[in-house]
């Protein structure tokens, strides 16, 4: 019984948004944790903007891909996009001039694309073939390089300071977060990639063309790469690499599964990856604060990602994942 | 009916008994509720209920999968603790052949056979695959299983996959013992669900046979099967054993067997509608000369809108692969399909037919729905146009709700709320969020298949009373079913089918005429 005039300790609006996203928990646990065992390089505003600079980092690297995910599949290709994009644009300047950093979404788009039909169309596991291309873009890119880095200047109006401590790049990711949640959370399209990473023949029953929309994820996924490369262009320093760095690929992985979205698909999204990558970037910054040596991190983060994919498929007790 | 007469003379040993068996879940939910079984030797016992009565749940504690919450186990009279896997229960001499997804496709059957009992066949880290298909050989022979050890498990019709599979729990109690003649209590979980009439006859004829070697638990729905093929019959209703019928010494009807389970007049649940088969001249569908070799020939018919025509025939006999051509998924290699006025192109997917207004219900409940999904976003996904906005194509959360509560009254569907996951719900209600979804749409054409597999009598008559409904208001349909009932109460034009030919058409009265010959 109720008693009447007594509030609940907790409303069970908050219990409840914590039951679905226990990786909150985590995050609090892990800010709390960090600013009393470092409080004066943790809680500081230059530690602040730093955790934004990666949190932004890893959001536009995961948010296409965790869309791709939804419906079962998996799209590696985005640091392949971002870096041969970036060469692109290099190559492009003196014949576009400005215009040339819109290689990139274009070649997101086209990308998405060629995936998208090559998976349905042949039937193999979008896992090894996005692998396969992200490998190939970094071979086509270090050969177009000459294996150099190459810098483009002209850019850098990107990410000029607006807002003193708040990284601009970040205010640019909003409305494309906003975008992607939305396109996943309220739209017809949205639906219908949650039905086919739920129960693909059942989405087949319900009168859904699969293979369009399986399609249409990858080139949504593509594009959303391709517009977050143009920041991440000029917030990763106006030149992309031509090696391909492991932790690229990996740190965004992470934070789509520790956000809660399932590699199986049907559930999650975009909405949980953005919280999948604060919390790293925070577990990160944390761990780059103590003592260990950086190569332990890497281990720590391999780790990461396999114990929040397990945790992610099986599912946690009493934890429903929607 | 006939009724296996026992051998009465010699006083049969209780092999296995379970005494005040007790099992809740979460707390709240009372599945079991002091329930006493016992099996004796050489003898079929039947375990009858409706969905969610805990026939499941007492055989799963049989099993070992979960421990009950307080019960007695006694093995010939001694008692001994629960299993606490299947392992242990074999030891006890228990083993199960579930429902479905007991075999496995890709292996031969001696290696189907020896699964998990490798190691006894294992000499110097090498198997001894000539032993093993002796040994299957012979093991086939005793229990008259009519295949070849070489065989896949695949290549076997359902029925004789079932018989391998019986024969394999059989001698999983066997290996745990190393002993040949030990008496194995072998349950069977709605052993016929997945197969037609004559596969059935088939099964029980060899299950009848196999008696001499074992005890079986006969866990069914299906009334004729479990009066004619048992001696006991046990019937658990909410969580508790309600009656006990001995059928070699007790004569009792279907009706009574019924009652029992349902426990209330079963006369009330079988629907009865008002027929007034008024079908309009318009056509919406015209099928002619359809072929696709090895399924179906010549295939003639017109639908009329606010019509169901059923395809009556064996498992085998094409029906499926008629409608599943109608709905999109195989297509045709002679013939013409017209929908609407319009001819259409054979291979053309689901999602173009369900355009054209050709919506198909497949019966299976893992095909029909998002299990993670709730009621909810289950109701709306076929209906997602009617839930937009007008200006910008965003969906209207609360036109989605209204969609959902108003299908979820209509329906009848026991939930506590919307927006429950649809695991959690019992196989009947799946069934009727499955059709409320089509209720909703509402398409010109509607393609049922196995409408009602699997669900228990009250379910049925709703989904009844919903059928009947969309036929009143113009939908017209085309049924495919294992129930001959169904036939009768729902279509108004029933087409014999076999060997992929059409043999004759009848009307209801005619059709019920020939049923009962």
């Amino acid at each position: 019984m109720k008693i009447p005039g007594r509030k609940k300790l907790i409303p069970p609006v908050i219990i409840q948004t914590l039951k679905t996203h226990p990786v909150i928990i985590a995050l609090i646990a892990l800010v709390v944790i960090f600013s009393s065992l470092y409080p004066e390089r943790f809680l500081t505003p230059l530690n602040f903007k730093t955790i934004l600079r990666q949190f932004v980092t890893l959001t536009l690297f995961a948010l296409g891909p965790s869309i791709v995910v939804v419906t079962g599949s998996l799209d590696l290709s985005y640091v392949g996009i971002w870096m041969l994009g970036g060469i692109l644009v290099w190559l492009l300047m003196p014949i576009l001039g400005m215009f040339s950093i819109l290689v990139i979404p274009l070649l997101g788009l086209a990308t998405g694309l060629l995936i998208g039909v090559i998976q349905v169309k042949a039937k193999i596991p979008s896992f090894i073939l996005t692998l396969g291309l992200l490998a190939t873009y970094a071979g086509l890119t270090a050969t177009l390089s000459g294996g150099y880095p190459r810098h483009v200047r002209g850019y850098e109006f990107i990410t000029a300071r607006l807002i003193p401590y708040i990284p601009t790049a970040f205010l640019w990711s909003i409305p494309i977060i906003i975008a992607a949640v939305f396109i996943i959370k309220r739209t017809k399209i949205g639906t219908y990639l949650y039905a086919i990473g739920s129960n693909e023949e059942g989405a087949r029953l319900a009168g859904i063309n699969v293979d369009k929309y399986k399609i249409l994820a990858f080139t949504i996924s593509g594009l959303f790469t391709g517009i977050g490369s143009i920041i991440l262009f000029q917030h990763l320093g106006g030149a992309t690499p031509v090696n391909l760095n492991l932790n690229n690929v990996v740190g965004p992985l992470v934070a789509i599964v520790l956000g809660g979205t399932p590699l199986i698909g049907g559930s999650g999204g975009p909405q949980r990856t953005i919280l999948g990558a604060l919390t790293f970037t925070v577990l990160y910054r944390g761990l780059l604060l103590s003592l260990l040596h950086p190569q332990a991190i890497q281990l720590i983060v391999g780790l990461l990602l396999i114990v929040s994919i397990v945790v992610g498929t099986r599912g946690l007790k009493g934890v429903t994942i929607t | 009916m006939v009724t296996t007469p026992i051998d009465n003379s010699i006083m049969k040993v209780k092999l296995v008994e379970v005494k005040g068996v007790s099992k809740t879940f979460n707390g709240v939910v009372r599945a079991l509720d002091e329930v006493s079984i016992a099996i004796r030797q050489n003898e079929i016992v039947g375990v009858v209920g409706e969905n969610g009565a805990g026939k499941s749940t007492l055989m799963k504690i049989l099993v070992g999968v979960f421990p009950p919450d307080k019960g007695e186990w006694y093995y010939k009279g001694r008692k001994v603790p629960f299993p606490k896997n299947p392992k242990e229960a074999a030891k006890r001499g228990i083993s199960i052949v579930y429902q479905e997804k007991g075999v496995i496709p890709c292996l031969k059957v001696y290696q189907f056979l020896f699964l998990g009992h490798e190691d006894k066949y294992v000499k110097i880290s090498r198997l001894q695959i000539d032993k093993m298909r002796k040994h299957a050989r012979e093991i086939l022979e005793e229990f008259h299983v009519k295949c070849d050890v070489e065989n896949f498990m695949y290549e076997l019709p359902l029925s004789t996959q079932k018989m391998v599979e019986i024969a394999r729990a059989i001698l999983s109690v066997r290996l745990e013992h190393e002993d040949d003649d030990i008496t194995s209590i072998i349950i069977l979980d709605e052993p016929t669900a997945p197969l037609n009439i004559e596969e059935r006859r088939e099964l029980f004829g060899d299950i009848l046979d196999m008696k001499k070697n074992a005890s079986f638990i006969f866990v069914s729905h299906i009334i004729p099967e479990v009066m004619e093929f048992t001696d006991r019959v046990h019937v658990l209703r909410d969580g508790k054993l309600v009656a006990h019928y001995d059928l070699s010494k007790e004569k009792i009807t279907e009706e009574d067997l019924f009652r029992a389970i349902v426990g209330r007049e079963s006369s009330e649940y079988i629907y009865k509608p008002e027929i007034k088969r008024v079908v309009s001249e318009k056509v919406v569908l015209t099928v002619k000369n359809l072929t696709k070799n090895g399924c179906y020939y010549d295939i003639l018919f017109d639908l009329h809108k606010g019509e169901c025509i059923g395809i009556f025939g064996p498992a085998g006999s094409g029906k499926s692969e008629i409608i599943n051509t109608i709905a999109g998924l195989i297509s045709f290699e002679e013939g013409v399909l017209i929908v609407k006025g319009q001819e259409v192109k054979t291979k053309e997917l689901p999602h173009v037919r369900l355009a054209r207004g050709i919506g198909y219900f497949s019966g299976e409940t893992g095909k029909e729905l998002f299990l993670n999904w709730t009621i909810t976003k289950n109701i709306s996904i076929v209906n997602i146009e009617k839930i937009l906005r007008k200006f910008i194509p965003v969906i209207s959360f609360n036109a989605e709700k209204q969609m959902a509560e108003k299908i979820v009254q209509r329906m009848r569907i026991r939930t506590p709320g919307i927006n429950t996951d649809c695991y959690s719900l019992s196989g009947g209600s799946k069934q009727k969020v499955s059709i409320g979804k089509w209720l909703e749409r509402s398409p010109d054409i509607l393609l049922l298949e196995d409408l009602t597999m699997g669900i228990d009598v009250g379910a049925r008559k709703d989904i009844y009373e919903t059928i009947s409904e969309m036929k009143k208001s113009g939908i017209s349909m085309i049924l495919v079913s294992d129930d001959p009932k169904e036939y009768s109460i729902l279509c108004d034009k029933i087409m014999f089918i076999k060997d992929g030919r059409i043999q004759k058409v009848l009307s209801p009265e005619q059709f019920k005429k020939v049923m009962a010959t």
